[in-house]
């Protein structure tokens, strides 16, 4: 099988390349991270991050044949060739494949990602139906590889102001849940034309989640509680 | 040049759930806590936990503490120290609330309470009918624990060193641990943290095997760490292999599969779980229904072209279910298997999970060693969850309980650090020697030339590993075992780097896991041979029996001169009367 | 705070805006379709009326209002440098508010006439 892989190394490089791999007999069963870690057996310096290698550690989301997803769970045999491996796009690469995702995790930590309770907590569990619970689903499963921040045009333009699929997901799992006290504070801190409102609904995020969650309707259902409190 | 240096009063080495449960507690209590990652700590491998968390709830079914101690007990083939399981499981009930209102999404039940679903080993009134311990997020609960407590940790501002790799701790003259030299893996510069008090959370070592549930980042380094620190590590034969790992590959199935309903099968279709554990069936202890597929499949009654797995039924719950209750593993079933686990069993076998043994600590999190009478602590160190051996799991974990060992221990050492803290007001001085040896092992992998390469040795001790420490173990195997293990170690020294970059080297960073993995391969192959009986997860088909007459103690290695030493077992709890070690059958 | 265009009203007026030119456009055809004007004093008679002229007058607001947010919304994105961002915004602007003092200036116009 054929690779072509973003190579880039600041101590060496003065610009990206991206550089040739043939791996002979490779399983199409597998993983892409299984072949990416034989190419780091023939060049140790190719360097890409990778953990769990089942799709829940969100470590190595890549840019695979120009769509984002996980090595991890991307089978060779769905890959068309030469399979092109790039980093995520829209972060500054600190080297081959590792990009710094640091203004990503700024967005996370800015929509307050944990529950709000004022109240006095009761000695037991906080009561919650099944289905108030299940208005979780399809947002606590959130693993924070990036994805869908980083294929979405809106982040592209306004990184440091548009908070991205991912937080804005992260908000209304704690706005969609029963438990939380922090209502009118979290809508009023997206408003702004910047922080929610630079989406545009092109629900590339929604393309590329590897794990099947929808932050567009996420960010539509905060605009529709929004709506509510003002009408 | 001249080493660049942080100050805190607690330094926390890990953030997974252990890591990040205590670093809440002190964050909270206003301590300077820093926590260092070798990767963003939603990555820790907390994340992969499935099923759930114990505690005797009795949201489903009647439940006290009580019998969680018996049946915990019981799991650890009764090597688990009895006062920390005491311990333990009273604080369960109190742990899992803290979580739900700290915003963990548990499941619900009808009325509005946690969930809570079966799991092997768990019983009613002291080995009675099956209890439903278990509190579970689906079958996501370590996700969705690790990044509750994350959250937790950014609003009570816990300063993180995300991507750091700790090299190794820095103890002076005395003996106190002064913190750790550390290194930007995004940079190659190494850091010095100073602090009054360490914490190591560093999770378990799944990557000394080749076939593991365990995530690349894995490699014990905790546990190495004190090694090279003259710590001895506690009960290391003792590694658990979860029988329902996918067959060939190793991601994990959570017991969830069978807690919710599901069973085991064999080529001729029989449930042939019945024949080893008539009561609890498919729910049995981890290592008995481990054992169990491996004979069956070493019998020739393996299912697959070549013999080599059995199957997990779990196409009879109904897709409803499926979804709701398990659907990550659904999900990884159809990714890695192509199954469709809603029609079709799916194969599976056993596959290396969790470290039972570790870093000896009491029920406090505090490091101690052996002194010539009882033991003593480390001043200043800690260790908490799977790197950490308290020991609450003995020869064999019951499922569940390593997600409430890390919020338990987690917690506790917090607090006894905040106590630490209070008569430990100021930092002591390192000097230069105290770094010397850390820096020395920093510098070690800066050698070029011509050698082996990291990634092959790895692979090496990691097939050996697999062939002669795996479910079934003899004097013979073993001491060929551990051969190899020495031949590997000799064989480290002639392994080289070919990337010898500063920027985000992961090749350095895999050749410290490889040292570390080495360290701990030694240390479990040399007190797997030296137990000489079967307990647990330690099965010795040359000693088949327990022999509580002589083995009913903990083993202890050290690293210099590879050297066995014991210590009893504390078979007295804090409050109940003893559970004496009685025949174990499920 | 104030003084920025606020996200959550500035989404909204969008989408209002958008509703009512579509309700005008679809009212407005129609009404041509049924009754046929030809002329300029048919013309003038029917813009004459108070309730057409005013819906007029908001209908182009509509037009000016919704092209406002939708040009801000692509300088926003696509014109990163902030001065040649604020100048182009500032003419739009000027532009936008010329042409609505004109549709007024037309439209009280035609009411007195």
């Amino acid at each position: 099988m054929r690779f072509l892989i973003y190579r880039y190394h600041p101590e060496k490089d003065q610009k990206p390349y991206m550089q040739a791999f043939e791996l002979d007999g490779l399983d199409k069963n597998k993983m892409l991270r299984d072949a990416l870690l034989l190419i780091k057996k023939q060049d140790e310096s190719f360097t890409f991050r990778h953990s769990c290698g089942e799709g829940v550690c969100g470590s190595d989301a890549l840019n695979i044949n120009g769509t984002n997803g996980l090595a991890c769970i991307t089978p060779l045999s769905s890959l068309k060739e030469p399979v092109e491996v790039r980093p995520l796009p829209g972060m500054p690469v600190i080297r081959d494949l590792v990009v710094d995702m640091a203004q990503f995790y700024k967005h996370y930590r800015e929509v307050k990602p944990y529950l709000v309770v004022t109240d006095p907590e009761p000695e037991v569990e906080f009561k919650q139906s099944p289905e108030e619970r299940s208005k979780l689903d399809g947002l606590y499963e959130c693993i924070l590889c990036g994805c869908c921040t980083t294929a979405c045009p809106s982040f592209w333009w306004n990184p440091e102001k548009f908070r991205g699929p991912a937080a804005l997901l992260q908000a209304y799992r704690f706005l969609a849940d029963s438990r939380d006290q922090a209502h009118d504070k979290r809508l009023e801190e997206l408003d702004g034309p910047y922080r929610m409102f630079r989406c545009h609904t092109i629900m590339n995020c929604v393309n590329v989640c590897p794990k099947g969650l929808n932050p567009t309707e996420a960010i539509h259902n905060i605009k529709r509680m929004m709506m509510k409190d003002v009408v | 040049m001249t080493l660049a240096r942080r100050k805190f009063d607690t330094l926390v080495i890990g953030a997974g759930g252990g890591g990040l449960r205590a670093a809440l507690q002190l964050a909270q209590a206003d301590a300077k806590v820093a926590v260092v990652s070798k990767v963003f700590p939603t990555r820790s491998h907390t994340v992969a936990a499935q099923g759930g968390i114990n505690a005797a709830l009795a949201n489903v079914l009647p439940d006290n503490w009580h019998w969680h101690m018996y049946d915990t007990i019981k799991g650890s083939d009764y090597l688990g120290d009895q006062d920390a399981i005491e311990y333990m499981c009273r604080a369960a009930s109190n742990l899992v609330v803290e979580l739900e209102h700290a915003g963990v999404p548990f499941s619900r039940l009808e009325n509005g309470n946690i969930y809570q679903r079966p799991f092997g080993g768990q019983s009613q009134d002291f080995g009675g009918k099956q209890a439903a311990r278990t509190c579970a997020a689906a079958d996501r609960t370590g996700h969705a624990i690790l990044h509750t407590l994350y959250q937790q940790n950014i609003r009570a501002k816990t300063h993180f060193f995300d991507e750091y790799f700790a090299i190794d701790l820095i103890k002076d003259e005395e003996g106190v641990i002064l913190g750790a030299l550390v290194m930007s893996i995004e940079t190659g510069e190494p850091l010095l943290i100073e602090a009054k008090t360490t914490l190591l959370a560093t999770g378990g070592a799944g990557q000394l095997f080749r076939t593991n549930t365990n995530a690349h980042i894995n490699t014990g380094d905790g546990l190495a760490m004190a090694l090279r620190a003259g710590i001895p590590l506690q009960d290391m034969e003792f590694f658990q292999f979860h029988p329902t790992g996918i067959a060939g590959k190793g991601m994990l199935i959570s017991e969830a599969a069978r807690g919710e309903g599901g069973y085991l099968t064999n080529k001729n279709g029989e449930r042939f779980m019945e024949r080893y554990a008539p009561n609890a069936k498919d729910l049995a202890s981890r290592d008995v229904v481990s054992r169990a597929i491996f004979i069956e499949v070493q019998e020739g009654r393996g299912c697959g072209p070549s013999g080599d797995y059995v199957n997990l039924n779990i196409n009879h719950l109904g897709e409803e279910v499926l979804n709701k209750r398990l659907p990550a593993i659904c999900d990884s079933i159809r990714t890695f298997l192509r199954v469709d686990p809603a029609k079709d069993p799916v194969p599976i076998y056993p596959t290396a999970h969790y470290t039972m043994g570790g870093i000896p600590t009491n029920r406090q999190g505090q490091v101690v060693v052996p002194i010539e009478h009882g033991e003593e602590p480390i001043p200043g160190l800690y260790a908490v969850g799977e790197c950490a051996c308290v020991s609450v799991h003995g020869a064999n974990r019951l499922g569940g309980n390593s997600l409430l060992d890390i919020v338990v221990f987690g917690r506790a050492a917090g607090n006894d650090i905040i106590g630490y803290l209070r008569e430990h007001r100021y930092h002591r001085p390192i000097n230069e020697s105290d770094v010397e040896q850390a820096m020395a092992h920093l510098t070690r992998w800066d050698r070029k030339g011509d050698g082996i390469s990291v990634a092959g040795l790895r692979g090496e001790l990691q097939a050996i590993m697999e062939k002669y420490c795996g479910v079934f173990r003899t004097e013979e195997i073993l001491q060929q075992g551990l051969e190899k293990v020495l031949e590997i170690e000799q064989r480290l020294d002639d392994v080289v780097l070919y990337d010898h970059s500063k920027i985000f080297n992961t090749a350095r960073i895999e050749a410290f896991e490889l040292e570390n993995l080495v360290d701990i391969a030694l240390a479990t192959v040399k007190s797997a041979l030296s137990r000489q009986e079967s307990r647990g997860a330690h099965s010795r088909v040359d000693y088949p029996e327990r022999d509580d007459k002589h083995w009913l103690k903990h083993s202890l290695f050290y690293k210099q001169d590879r050297r066995m030493a014991y210590k009893p077992v504390r078979l007295k709890p804090l409050t109940v009367d003893t559970f004496p070690p009685k025949e174990r059958v499920y | 705070m104030s003084w920025r265009a606020q996200g959550l009203r500035t989404w909204l007026l969008q989408r209002l805006t958008a509703i009512y030119m579509a309700l005008y456009l679809l009212l407005a055809l129609l009404v041509l379709y049924s009754h046929p004007v030809t002329g300029f004093t048919a013309w003038h008679d029917l813009f004459h009326q108070p309730v057409i002229n005013i819906a007029t007058i908001f209908m182009f607001a509509s037009i000016f209002y919704h092209a406002w947010v939708g040009v801000r919304d692509i300088l926003v994105d696509y014109v990163q440098p902030q001065p040649l961002r604020f100048m182009i915004l500032t003419l739009v602007s000027i532009l936008l508010l010329a042409l609505m003092l004109w549709v007024v200036f037309l439209m009280f116009g035609v009411l007195q006439g």
